[in-house]
């Protein structure tokens, strides 16, 4: 338990010296330059990825009114020709 | 260019170019490209996806045929064209707002519990702080409705509410700016596009030349009336300058030689030759952009009424949440009320409602400077129509030139031309346009133009005191006399024409008779605008009265003013505010600007004179009045669009509150249905005001 206590101490000890410093290294910061580049792709393709189906789902909604305006079109002959 | 096709039906097509993505260069290009042809009705490129839709109404080969001739380099581009496209703003907000929606949903997925709280308080206190602020306004707004709820579900430990809540009120916040900015851009496109023509000064005189050819180092003449196209510096001349576009301040400020004046500021009296510092290209489209922005006119009209109407409700959910507390003694309850936040979906549907309507009117060549002025078209009960130029075809045409001093007719209305070139309305431009028509050229004759509103032009020709204008101006101010043996014909001179008198040396030596024919629309829309509920429709002109009475009769107009000078339609339309009344003013030229500023909302026709364009709240294209009772109809259904979000909101969220209360809806359901019904008012706000057929016969 003891040992633990004092395992620890020496460990944060460490870390405060060096960690920080390796942490804040050029070699760290091009390690997190990377990371945020992948973020800001991820997004980048999100937000293509919703552009995309924003343009199919104007697809969907065109040829639907589409289908509706010849269905009109036919109830229209439809009617005009019981008429007759 | 090759391409493929993504999605086809008849008379759409959708496909996709070669490439992962366009630029926002090439996507203007290929949407300039594209809607060049008359046969497509309409095109939209997506510049992220490199997609373009196309909607048609030839036959497939053609659109087809169209696509494959088109290349990036073949096609010449306007430079305006990209500067105002717009494109960029449109994708930086569309990225904006699925950012926050990305982050809003995607941090729930990797963040851990602990972090996401972090991030919940860390983002509150925003909100709290800005709460806070409204205080010292001394009135209960939303804003702090908001930081009440937000910081209460922070410490009841409801860190979902709190994040949801702000998400939305984000979301509000980026359409708002989004209205804001567009509005703007629009405004300057139009404001851009409209200055083509300058006056250029060379060795040889002044020559009418397109404002793209000017270079730096230019001497470009600038008179009253008309806004100066570029920076530069004064180089001859003396005039005020209204510089209210650019810094805010409507008292108009002396500029003399040497001084700099700034792209977009108005010549309010005086002439001035500029010395050019800056032509266009290098960001004058952002200046306009800047410049509207900074001025007071858009800083208020975000205040609109409507956009305010969550304040009301801000005492009363205050009161209903302590009641509960009064009643239940328990907290959570308490906070519960305060939680259903009206003002959210208030926000989000408000900015929506007013940005599609402003986006509507612009499909009808409408531009609105804000939502403040859709709501006062609305509520309007007196428009008040400038004949000239509105009523009336904007080009008069000269029928014919009466002599009363023994020179030719020719010879007279070359001179009469030489004057009028530099008055900026629509009977100069007539007697201009007859000049040249018949190929009357000339030289500059007369020495510097002086230049009074409304009434008409005093210059020297060949050392002669030369006037041109109306009747009020050239024989009551200037006191010019009618030749003895001409008075018989000064007698019989047509009635159902406007003249325009020219004297020379006191003397009058021509007549020229104007006819300005009423646009064939004015009678229907007159009839529209009074069953939309227009008390007093009213025309007013500086034409004399026998002019006016048969426009009026011709028009259905019952109401009318005639010789009526510039401050006497402003008194008029202050003292039909003075008694209640909302005011709409329509004109067209300078002499309309102090009227068009004191009515609730300055319609302006966009081929009119600059400044009017600049005073005007909304501006019109001259091609079809009808565009008024379009914009009446879209202002009053906005309105009706605006109180149905008003009660719907209000009445589902108290619903909600009282099933909360009550115990009967658990809080999850409640969230639910509360952020559900947001979305779906918001959604459905977007939609048109106007039914598709209408939309469809007026294009």
């Amino acid at each position: 338990m003891k040992l633990k206590g004092i395992g620890l101490f020496a460990l944060g000890t460490l870390f405060g010296l060096e960690g920080i410093k390796l942490l804040s290294s050029k070699d760290a910061k091009k390690v997190y330059a990377k990371c945020t580049a992948g973020v800001l792709r991820a997004k980048d393709s999100v937000v293509t990825q919703v552009t995309t189906l924003q343009e199919n789902c104007t697809d969907i909604y065109e040829e639907a009114k589409a289908i509706n305006a010849e269905r009109a079109v036919k109830d229209a002959e439809a009617e005009v020709s019981e008429e007759e | 260019m090759k391409f493929t096709i993504k999605h086809e039906i008849k008379g759409r097509l959708r496909v996709h170019l070669p490439m992962k993505r366009l630029s926002f260069r090439e996507a203007d290009t290929l949407e300039y490209y594209l809607s060049n042809f008359a046969e497509i009705r309409q095109a939209k490129v997506y510049e992220r996806t490199a997609d373009a839709v196309v909607t048609f109404a030839c036959d497939r080969e053609r659109i087809i045929g169209i696509l494959k001739d088109f290349s990036f380099d073949k096609v010449k581009v306007p430079e305006k064209v990209f500067e105002c496209s717009g494109r960029e703003l449109a994708a930086e907000y569309y990225d904006k707002l699925v950012t926050t929606v990305i982050l809003h949903y995607g941090k729930r997925l990797v963040l851990p519990v602990s972090v996401r709280r972090l991030w919940v308080m860390a983002k509150s206190i925003k909100y709290a702080w800005r709460g806070i602020k409204t205080l010292k306004n001394k009135k209960l707004q939303v804003e702090l409705l908001d930081a009440m709820a937000i910081t209460a579900a922070v410490h009841t430990g409801d860190f979902n509410t709190a994040s949801s809540v702000m998400f939305l009120l984000k979301i509000g916040d980026i359409l708002e700016d989004w209205t804001h900015k567009r509005s703007v851009d629009d405004l300057a496109r139009r404001m851009s596009l409209n200055i083509d023509k300058v006056w250029l000064l060379t060795e040889d005189g002044e020559v009418m030349i397109d404002s793209s050819d000017v270079k730096c180092g230019d001497k470009v003449v600038v008179r009253v009336g008309n806004m100066i196209p570029f920076d530069g510096e004064v180089a001859i001349g003396e005039a005020m300058v209204n510089q209210a576009s650019m810094t805010g301040e409507s008292v108009a400020v002396h500029k003399g030689i040497g001084m700099s004046v700034f792209a977009g500021t108005v010549v309010e009296d005086g002439e001035l030759t500029i010395s050019v510092t800056q032509t266009e290209g290098s960001g004058r489209f952002d200046k306009i952009v800047k410049m509207i922005e900074e001025s007071e006119k858009l800083k208020s009209s975000l205040e609109s009424k409507a956009e305010r109407l969550a304040d009301k409700l801000v005492p009363y959910t205050l009161l209903a949440s302590g009641l509960t507390w009064l009643v239940s003694r328990n907290v959570t309850k308490a906070v519960s009320v305060l939680m259903v936040d009206y003002s959210c979906a208030l926000k989000m549907a408000m900015p929506i409602s007013v940005l599609s309507a402003i986006k509507e009117a612009s499909e009808y060549d409408i531009t609105v400077k804000g939502g403040r002025f859709l709501e006062a078209v609305a509520e309007a009960d007196t428009i008040v129509l400038d004949k000239t130029g509105t009523l009336t075809k904007a080009q008069p045409t000269v029928v014919r030139v009466v002599s009363f001093d023994g020179e030719s007719e020719d010879e007279l209305l070359r001179q009469a031309a030489c004057l009028e070139e530099h008055f900026p309305h629509s009977v100069a431009r007539a007697v201009v346009e007859a000049a040249q028509k018949k190929d009357l050229l000339h030289d500059e004759l007369h020495t510097k133009v002086e230049y009074i509103v409304a009434h008409g032009i005093a210059s020297e020709i060949d050392g002669e005191k030369a006037v041109i204008g109306s009747y009020h101006f050239v024989f009551e101010d200037e006191g010019v006399e009618i030749p003895e043996d001409k008075k018989s014909l000064f007698e019989e001179l047509p009635d159902e024409y406007s003249h325009l008198y020219f004297a020379k040396n006191g003397r009058l030596a021509a007549c020229i008779l104007i006819e300005d024919p009423m646009r064939e629309e004015v009678k229907a829309v007159v009839e529209e605008l009074r069953t939309q509920g227009f008390e007093h429709i009213v025309m007013m002109t500086g034409d004399s009265e026998r002019t006016a009475r048969k426009i009026a009769t011709e028009a259905g107009i019952t109401e009318y003013y005639a010789e009526v000078l510039p401050e006497d339609k402003a008194g008029y339309i202050e003292r039909a505010k003075a008694e209640g009344r909302k005011v709409i003013m329509v004109g067209d030229g300078i002499n309309d600007s102090p009227a068009l500023s004191a009515s609730d909302a300055g319609i302006a026709i966009s081929e009119g004179a600059e400044i009017a364009r600049q005073i005007a709240d909304i501006t019109i294209s001259s091609s079809n009045l009808e565009s008024i009772a379009t914009l009446r109809e879209i202002s009053m259904l906005l309105m009706k669009r605006i109180k149905f979000n008003y009660r719907t909101i209000v009445g589902f969220n108290t619903a909600l509150i009282g099933l909360g209360v009550a115990g009967i809806l658990p809080p999850a359901t409640s969230a639910m249905l509360h952020n559900g019904s947001t979305v779906a008012l918001g959604l459905k706000s977007m939609t048109n005001l106007l039914p598709e057929d209408k939309n469809e016969s007026r294009l």
